[in-house]
Order: structure tokens, then sequence, then C-alpha cells
């Protein structure tokens, strides 16, 4: 039985694992291979060079930028996605008419085209663009949004997380769903607060989830690519060049590709580790296993 | 689906094959296919396009040319995906910019003595101005067959609104300088609509500032190529004149301010001709094209260039070449001419452009056109020029705020691309 | 918190969700109202919430420039086939994963794991050599194998593990003593009633799919097979220029029909998440 068991557990991996295999193992492999060369595209030559593009790593001057800008901008967006998220998932756990609809108008930038939303955004952030012009109404004149250091950043990091939000939001609503309406009413008999409610029931009942997301949005918030190249293309300076936009400036833009090959291995490491390092910490932060 | 195609063209493969053996005459009868990647999208361009593959067909039967558009913005990167991919082109066309890096490489396959042995194709009348950018070593590697300068169209209408002198009465009056043109682009910045826009520049292509600061004979690079001018007065001089013009006269949008010429919200626009065709052509409003105001050095011209060029790794890179030098032989070149200005000297009078620049004037052609065309300089290129594009952009940023420290910025520019000018 | 709220409590909910709400939807009403616009509008400043003259010529030139209902119908079924293969293959690996044991599954899940880290950009070279090889460039096969098979799978494959777990092991109990082999235990027991986790697995993989860029520019070249994020792009004058307003326009068509669609199936897709376990 085991052994016809261990069979079926195979065959029922099999398509994912080769598809793992052939689709993301072999070109990783691929790409390191392309690390240890240089590789001029226009040219078509490929000679190998050893390690030559890893100590070139230590010797780029733009790098320590590129790395700053690219940690900003993932504690930024994961920061504000993770308690915007939160927000809106608490505010939607009410038992309210047309809930509903609030629900869908979050979510719904969730389905709109990446490339249309940001080209949209693109011209809402112009000095002269619609978020200025409600300013205005206010009478507040707003910063040109993508052309000074500070609120570029703040710009690529809010496009990104008005986007995409609505799916953490709906995670966070699933998991405070999930919780045991008891637990509240026992809190309330005890006469807690809201925020002690909150804080002592929903977010250890709802912590694994946060987790979760929290490992899926730093994940994701290093590939923010498209964002970027079109709202700031990395500038004003190099001040919104985050690694992954750098990597393909490098391999596409500049034609370097054993060079690019060779950010593209940083790029893995790093999300590796920083995903390693959040599995570990659940053991402490996670107050709730199911 | 996929299926479906991959069975059709076995069986036509099968089919050749057993032709070949029937009429045993294999060489006539290899059927060749060739792939030309280019960034329009324009359905007339295209038909022109499609046209001339049918055109060459019927002297080479057995020769099907196709035509890829990539999108316009990414172009070069596409292309350079595919041939790292190992699914490179025959042909492609290359931007001017980018020409040194595909010209020095020796990914092209070298055009000139092919075309130059066509008969009736008459390489020689194809400036050495215009195909300097193409060549290596005195041999053409792609042939520019479009050459496009760059020029200023003026609304009228803003203009004589704001209560300023338009360029065709500067123009008269011999006075059409950067000053004056300036003052009249402020009076309409003034008004709340746009002063002069340099199309495209858009505070990322300073490329295209070119045809600004060649007016103060400045240059971003020696003429080899190999020296940063950044710091050098012209250049300082020029770029203090923009900072100026956009920051204290409003004579140019600033950074992040959209505004568009062709749709009625600016006095003056700095564009190839060839834009011509984006004037509205309804509620429109009275428009004029004038040359390139002149700058402290004098009158000049700019232009921008695109190439055809044909890939060395081409299993068909004579065929290409074949096929370029009829798209672009005179006859073809004019039936071009209409979307892609050409730099062959038979082409370029004002009767022959009339035909195809209907929108223009006698007096636009000649001083815009043939002026522009025969004593333009080509906007900035270099080897390796992304990367030097991206960082001078970076450089740059930090002038297009109101308070600035230009020469700083420049010399900051010139140390960091120096290395890459002299590699 | 689930009580019902007090009157005053109620209406700073509403007003607090209505303010939030601002970033979320002005967007999208810009977008879909500007598509209306001539091109001098959508620049104007203050922007205008309504166009002052309508154009509505800008959606019959939509389908005039490109072949866009081309276009459309290449990601509807790309979107469709990728969204069923993935329920699929990770339903499957996702209950392996789960409920057999087998020696080196957790090394296993641990590499399967790997897709989740790496971006697309990292791999892209690579799979186009590879699809090159195959005869696939300018096919929508990279496109439909990729997210099926590779990286966009694990996230599927992830959820479903999760689900599985969670799933009291005693229902499939009966069915073994009863003799059901592994595969009919699947089937008939385990998928039936994963179906909340396979709806949420569904709209994610379908979303993911409708919305890639980077590939179909990478493999696909001509405008027959390009899918809709891409057509976007390709709205452009003779010269490279975009066409705002077509662009907008474009953009609007694209993203309408996924929005009903959500607005029809939201209920569901938020309970099937919250009966996915999803709790790490």
């Amino acid at each position: 039985m085991a052994r016809r068991d261990s069979l079926a557990g195979y065959l029922f991996i099999a398509p994912q694992l080769i598809g793992i295999i052939a689709f993301v193992l072999l070109p990783l492999c691929l790409v390191f291979w392309y690390s240890l060369h240089e590789w001029n595209v226009l040219a078509n030559t490929f000679t190998y060079t050893g390690a030559q593009n890893y100590r070139m790593l230590l010797e780029d001057s733009s790098l320590p930028s590129v790395l700053g800008a690219t940690a900003l901008f993932s504690f930024g967006l994961v920061v504000l996605n993770m308690s915007l998220a939160l927000l809106l998932a608490v505010l939607l756990n009410q038992k309210l008419r047309g809930i509903a609809v609030f629900r869908t108008l979050f979510f719904s930038p969730v389905v709109v085209s990446l490339v249309a939303w940001t080209i949209v955004w693109g011209f809402l952030l112009q000095k002269n663009g619609g978020i200025n012009g409600m300013l205005l109404t206010v009478g507040i004149e707003g910063p040109n949004w993508l052309r000074e250091p500070v609120t570029a950043m703040i710009s690529v990091i809010v496009v990104q997380v008005f986007k995409n939000v609505g799916l953490n939001m709906i995670l966070f609503l699933a998991a405070l769903q999930g919780v045991p309406n008891e637990l509240y009413e026992a809190a309330r008999i005890d006469g807690a607060s809201s925020f002690k409610q909150f804080r002592r029931i929903m977010l250890p009942m709802i912590s694994p989830t946060i987790l979760l997301t929290s490992i899926i949005t730093i994940v994701g918030s290093l590939q923010v690519f498209a964002q970027i190249a079109v709202l700031t293309q990395g500038g004003p300076g190099v001040s919104t060049t985050v690694l992954v936009y750098y990597l393909y400036q490098q391999a596409f833009q500049f034609h370097f590709f054993g060079y690019g090959s060779t950010l593209s291995i940083m790029l893995f490491v790093i999300v590796a580790v920083l995903t390693f390092a959040q599995w570990q910490l659940r053991k402490r932060m996670v107050f709730y296993e199911s | 689906m996929s299926n479906h195609i991959s069975l059709k063209s076995c069986v036509a493969a099968l089919a050749i094959g057993l032709s070949l053996t029937v009429f045993g005459n294999a060489s006539a009868q290899n059927a060749v296919k060739l792939r030309m990647t280019i960034w329009s999208a324009n359905e007339a361009h295209l038909k022109l396009f499609n046209d001339m593959a049918a055109g060459f067909k019927q002297t080479h039967p057995n020769v099907t040319v196709t035509y890829e558009s990539l999108p316009f913005e990414t172009y070069t990167t596409a292309l350079t995906t595919q041939i790292a991919g190992g699914n490179a082109p025959d042909m492609a066309w290359i931007f001017e910019t980018t020409a040194y890096d595909f010209v020095s490489s020796g990914a092209l396959y070298p055009l000139g003595d092919k075309l130059a042995a066509l008969k009736g194709y008459n390489l020689d009348e194809v400036s050495s101005g215009a195909t300097e950018r193409w060549s290596k070593d005195g041999k053409l590697y792609a042939y520019p067959f479009s050459t496009s300068p760059f020029a200023v169209f003026a609304n009228n209408d803003l203009i004589r609104k704001a209560g300023a002198k338009t360029p065709a009465e500067l123009i008269k009056s011999g006075e059409w300088t950067w000053e004056k043109a300036i003052e009249t682009a402020s009076a309409v910045g003034k008004t709340g609509k746009g002063g002069l826009i340099v199309r495209d520049f858009n505070y990322q292509n300073w490329q295209n500032l070119a045809a600004i600061w060649n007016g103060w004979g400045a240059s971003p690079w020696s003429e080899d190529g190999k020296n940063c001018t950044f710091g050098e007065k012209p250049m300082t001089d020029a770029l203090s004149f923009i900072h100026d013009a956009v920051f204290k006269n409003k004579a140019m949008p600033g950074p992040g301010e959209n505004m568009d010429f062709f749709a009625g919200d600016a006095a003056m626009t700095i564009t190839q001709i060839s834009r011509a065709s984006l004037l509205p052509k309804q509620n429109g409003f009275e428009w004029d094209l004038v040359p390139l105001p002149t700058g402290p050095a004098g009158e000049y011209a700019l232009i921008g260039q695109a190439g055809i060029g044909v890939m060395q790794s081409s299993a068909h890179a004579d065929i290409a070449a074949d096929f370029v030098g009829y798209m672009t032989n005179p006859e073809n070149s004019a039936k071009l001419a209409q979307f892609f200005p050409s730099a062959r000297k038979s082409l370029l009078n004002a009767e022959t452009l009339k035909k195809t620049n209907p929108l223009l004037s006698q007096e636009q052609l000649d001083k815009v056109v043939i002026a522009g065309i025969s004593t333009g300089k080509v906007i900035p290129g270099h080897t390796g020029f992304a990367q030097i594009q991206q960082m001078v952009r970076a450089g740059l940023d930090s002038i297009w705020t109101p308070q600035t420290d230009i020469a700083a910025a420049t010399q900051k520019i010139c140390g960091q691309i120096s290395p890459l000018l002299k590699r | 918190m689930k009580a019902e709220l007090s009157p005053r409590a109620k209406v700073m909910v509403y007003g607090a969700m209505c303010v939030l709400l601002i970033p979320f939807v002005f967007p999208t009403w810009w977008m879909v109202t500007s598509s209306f616009k001539p091109v001098s509008e959508i620049f104007a400043f203050p922007p205008r919430l309504i166009p002052d003259s309508w154009d509505f010529t800008t959606y019959g030139q939509v389908f005039t420039l490109q072949p866009f209902a081309k276009q459309y119908w290449n990601s509807a079924y790309i979107a469709a086939i990728v969204t069923v293969g993935t329920m699929g293959i990770s339903s499957m690996a996702g209950y392996a994963f789960a409920r057999i044991r087998f020696p080196f599954a957790n090394a296993i899940f641990m590499v399967v794991l790997l897709g989740l880290l790496i971006p697309s950009e990292v791999t892209i070279v690579p799979l186009f050599q590879l699809f090159l090889k195959l005869g696939m460039v300018n096919t929508h096969w990279p496109l439909i194998l990729v997210p099926i098979f590779g990286a966009p799978s694990v996230f599927a494959t992830f959820v479903m593990r999760q689900f599985f777990i969670s799933l009291p092991a005693e229902l499939e109990e009966a069915a073994r003593v009863d003799g059901l082999s592994r595969f009919k235990i699947f089937t008939k027991i385990a998928l039936p009633l994963s179906r909340p986790a396979l709806a949420s697995v569904a709209i994610f993989t379908f979303l993911h799919s409708w919305n890639l860029y980077l590939e179909p520019i990478v493999f696909l070249s001509s405008a027959d097979k390009f899918t809709l994020p891409q057509a976007l792009t390709q709205f452009t004058d003779a010269y490279g220029g975009p066409m705002w307003n077509i662009q907008l326009a474009a953009a609007t068509l694209t993203a309408l029909p996924v929005l009903i669609v959500f607005i029809i199936a939201q209920k569901h897709f938020v309970e099937g998440l919250a009966h996915t376990g999803l709790k790490g």
C-alpha cells in the first residue's frame, strides 16, 4: 500500500515537477552559466570570464544606490500595502448595507490591466495632472510628483499599492471572517475595547495570513518592473532604479547579458534569503497554526 | 491551431521537395523567407512595404518578405532579445542613436558594394553626410532610408492672441534668433498655454535638445566620440539658456507638464517635418513651418535618421541585401519619401517633395526640407548609447529644477560618462 | 466586531470608505471617460471629470487600427486554457503534497516553491532560447505552457496544498477502507470538496494570464497573435507617438469584461477564499 501510495504521489506531482525543472530550474542554471560569461549579443561573442562579473558587482558604483532604492521601495510597499489591506479588511468586515459594492470597488484595480493602470497614473501624477488638479481645488499646490526623488519613490509605491492591495485585502477579509464570533463576544463581555479586541484577538487569529501575505508581497515587491518603466524610468537621477529594473537595463537595454545574469542571480539569492528568514520568523511571530 | 500550421508547412515543404526532384532546378526554386523588423505599425506604411515585397517577388518569385512590427518604445530591446535568443531577423530597422552599436559590432552585412553594383541604384547621389553614421572604414553597413530634418511648427493663432511676433514676421525682419523665439514662446507661455515644446524630449530623451544646443555649437562629446564636452562653455551656455527658458520665462513646459502642440496647446514645437501629418484635420489652427532659429553660433540644422541593415547572421544575407536595394532604389525611395524623407539628391527638389508633402508650401520645402537635409547634423549617437543616454539623463535630472548649478552637474556627467566614451 | 454598529459608527465607516475609495476608483473613471475625449481634452488642466465633447469614434478605431477582436480572442482563450490547466495541475500536485506520504515530498515541495521566488525577467532569455529550439516562438504555446507547468502555477499549488491540509482526514478514510484508488479518492472526494479553493485559484490564474505583459512582448511578434496588454501599447501614430484616447478606449475594453465578471462572481470569490484555509 505504502509503495503504491508513493507511486501515486510521484505521479500526482510529476506534471508540476517536470514543469518546474524545464521552466524554472533549467533556465536558472543557464542564467548562472551566462553569468560566468561576457556575452555581446550584437557581435555574437560569448566568452568565458569566470568570476569577473561577480567581481564587477563589488566595483559597480551604481549598485549601492540601486540596492538602497530597492530596500526603500520594498519596505515602503510592504508596510503600506499590509496596513492598508488590514484597514480595508476591518472596515469591510462590518455588517453594513451595500458593503459588497465597496468590496468590489476596492478590488477593482486588481482586474484592470497593469499597463493601463500605470499609464493612467502616469497622466494623473504629472505636474499639471489630475492629482494636482484635485489638490488645487482645496487650495494646495501639489509637488511635481514624478520629478523629485522623494515624491517619485512615494508615487511608484502608492501606485503599486492601490493596484494590488485588493488581493491582500480579500485574503485578510477571508481570514477575518474565519475568526469565530464567540471570541469577540467573550471579549466584549469581559469589557475589552474595540482596539483591544483588534490587538488581542483579531491580529493573533489572522497572523498566519499576515505572514503568508507578507511573504508574497515582499517577493512581489522585488519583481516590480513595468510600473517603474512607465512612470519614472528609474529617475529622477537613479532614485527609483530598483534591482529588477537595473537588471533589465543592463541585460536588455545595454546588452550586457552576462552582467545582467549576474544581477539576476543576486536578486534570486536576496529573495531566497528573505523568504527563508521570514519562514523562520514564523515560529516566533505566528500565534496560531491551523 | 499551431499543429495545423506546422502540418501545412510540412506539406508545403514536401511539395517543394517533390517539385525539386521533378524539375531538378534546385537553386531557382528554393523558397526563401525574409523577415524585416520595423517599429511602425502604421497601416499606410505596411501597405506600402507589402507592395514592395510583392514587387520584389515579380523578379524573385521564390522570395517572400514579411514585416514584423515591434513596439516603438522597446524596439531595440525586443530586437536584441530576438538576436540573443538566436532568432535574429534577416533585416532590421535601426535608430540613428544605436547605429554605432550595430555598425561597429559586426552584426551587419556590408551592404555598400552590393548596393553600388545594382543597376540604376546610383548610391553616389546619397550624400556622405547622410551615410556617415552608417559606415565604418568606408563601408556602408546600413542604408539610411529616412533622413528627416527638425524644424519649428508654429501656431500663429495662439501667438497673435498673446500679442507676440510670429516666426514668419521675425524671419521677415531678419530676427529669427533663439533670443526672439523664446520671447514669443514666453509671451504665449504666460497666457497659460504652452510656449515651445521640444517634442519627444519629455526631460528624458535629451539628445533631442541638440535641436537647440547645436545653435550654440555645443555637443555632448567630441567629434571622434572620445572626450566628453558637456562641461565646455557652449554646452553650459546652451543649457543655461534652456534652463532660463523653462524656469524663468515660462517659455517651455517644465518637467512633468504634459502639453501637445498638435492639439493646439502650445505656440511652437520642434520636431521632424514628417509630423506634419499630425496637424488637426478639422477645427485646426493657422500653422506655419519654419527652420530652426539661429543661435549664437549662427545657422544650423539637425536631422534624425533611420537605417535598414541586413543581419550578418541571416542565411540569405545576399538576397536580403538585394531586397534592401530594391526597396530603396530611386523609384521606391520616391514612394517611401511620403513618410520617410530621402537623402537622395535627385529627390531633393521642391517639385518631387511637393507631391509627397502636399501640406507644405514651396518655400517651406526649400528652406526647411532641402536645406535641412543637405546641411544638417545627425542627432548625437555613440557606441554603447543606451548606457550613456541613461547616465546623462540621470545626471541632467538635477538641472531640471528651479535652483541648480549647471557647471557642477555637467562636470559630474562628464566624470561618469568619460570612461564609457573611451571604451 | 460582527455586532451591529451604532448609527454614528456606521456613518464614520461609510465616510472613511468613501474617502479611501477615491484613489481606487478615480483612475478607472478617468480612463473610461478620457477614452471619449479628444486628445486635447485629455491634457486639459485641471482635468475634466466628464468630457466636454464626446468622441465615440475612438472605439471604432480600436478595431480598425489593430486586429483587436482577434487579440481579444487570443487573450481570452489563452487565459481560459491556462486557468483550466493550472487548476488541474495544481490541484493534483497540491493534493499529493498535502495528503500523500512519499519519500522526499518535503524536499520536492521546497524545490517547487523556488518557482515563487524567481522574477520572470530572470529566466526570460533562456526560456526564449528553449522555445525557439522547439519552434514555438511567435506561437501561443509559451504563454500557455509556462504558466500551467512553470513558476506561475506554483502559487496555485501552494493554495491547493493549504486547502487539502485543512480537509479532515476522516473523509478519505472511509473511501480508503472501501479500497478506492488514490486517483479515485482524489477525483471523487477531494476535488469536489475543493471547489472554493479551486474558484480562487481560477480567478488568480485568469487575472495573471490576462495581464501578462513581458512574455507576450518577448515571444510574440505578429499583430494577429498579440494579447491585449501588448496590443494596448501598439496604438501609436506613424512615428511611435501614442494615440492616447484610443489607447484608453482599448484599455477600457480590456478591463470592463473582467470587472463585470468579477462583480457577478465576487461573492463566490470572497467566500471561496474564506474557505481556502490560506493560513500559512
